[in-house]
């Protein structure tokens, strides 16, 4: 089966959405699928944070996609994420730097993380990927 | 077309109609036949991309106003 492997880096919503909604996609069609979050996009992996701001050179659109969220036209990215999760071909990793960096400990992580790796174990992984994408 | 179930993903944007179809036949019986009603434009391509991915069959796609029937059989 293909895979494919992305790095998450920012936790804006515009950036979440896009990479989840890969990586959900990707799993739902029976591939698989990695999301490596990393630095700023590690913060929307901790329990408690709320994705809600888009990027800043966009941000005369937030209220549109917030409208889009509220009114179901477009699940969340948590939503998005959890579908992936249930097909058992979409992991979850979390940069072990960055957790040191912005002291995050694991059971400071939601639920669906399957594992703290540094870039070794990432690279590792993504280099068998037939995608791989960095979304910054 | 008949169809044993419907799944109204009508004014979700991509991913809701893929989502809300996988997860649907998932719980469907080999050979039933889904409609699967989308307003997403992209939504025909991308279903049958998913479905020519994991096997599924798209049977028919008819587009009534601004809705896509998409009858899609769950493969056995």
């Amino acid at each position: 089966m293909p895979k494919i492997s992305i790095i998450v880096f920012s936790e804006k919503i515009d950036k979440i959405f896009p990479a989840v909604t890969l990586a959900t996609t990707a799993s739902v069609m029976g591939w698989e699928a990695e999301l490596f979050f990393t630095f700023w996009g590690l913060l929307a992996l901790r329990k408690g944070y709320e994705v809600k701001e888009v990027s800043s050179d966009y941000k005369g659109f937030e209220e549109n996609l917030r409208r889009a969220i509220s009114s179901g036209a477009i699940p969340s990215w948590r939503e998005v994420l959890e579908q992936g999760k249930k097909t058992g071909r979409l992991k979850v990793y979390a940069c072990s730097t960055t957790m040191g960096l912005l002291g995050i400990k694991e059971e400071d992580l939601i639920e669906g993380v399957d594992e703290v790796v540094g870039a070794a174990t990432f690279l590792s992984k993504a280099k068998d990927s037939d995608i791989n994408f960095f979304i910054s | 077309m008949r169809a044993d179930l419907i799944v109204d993903a009508r004014y979700k944007s991509c991913p809701g109609p893929l989502l809300a179809l996988a997860e649907a036949v998932m719980r469907a019986n080999p050979g039933q036949v889904i409609m699967l009603l989308a307003t997403d434009p992209g939504a025909p391509t991308d279903i049958k991309e998913w479905a020519s991915n994991v096997g599924h069959k798209v049977l028919e796609v008819e587009k009534i106003d601004d809705t896509y029937q998409i009858y899609v059989e769950v493969s056995t």
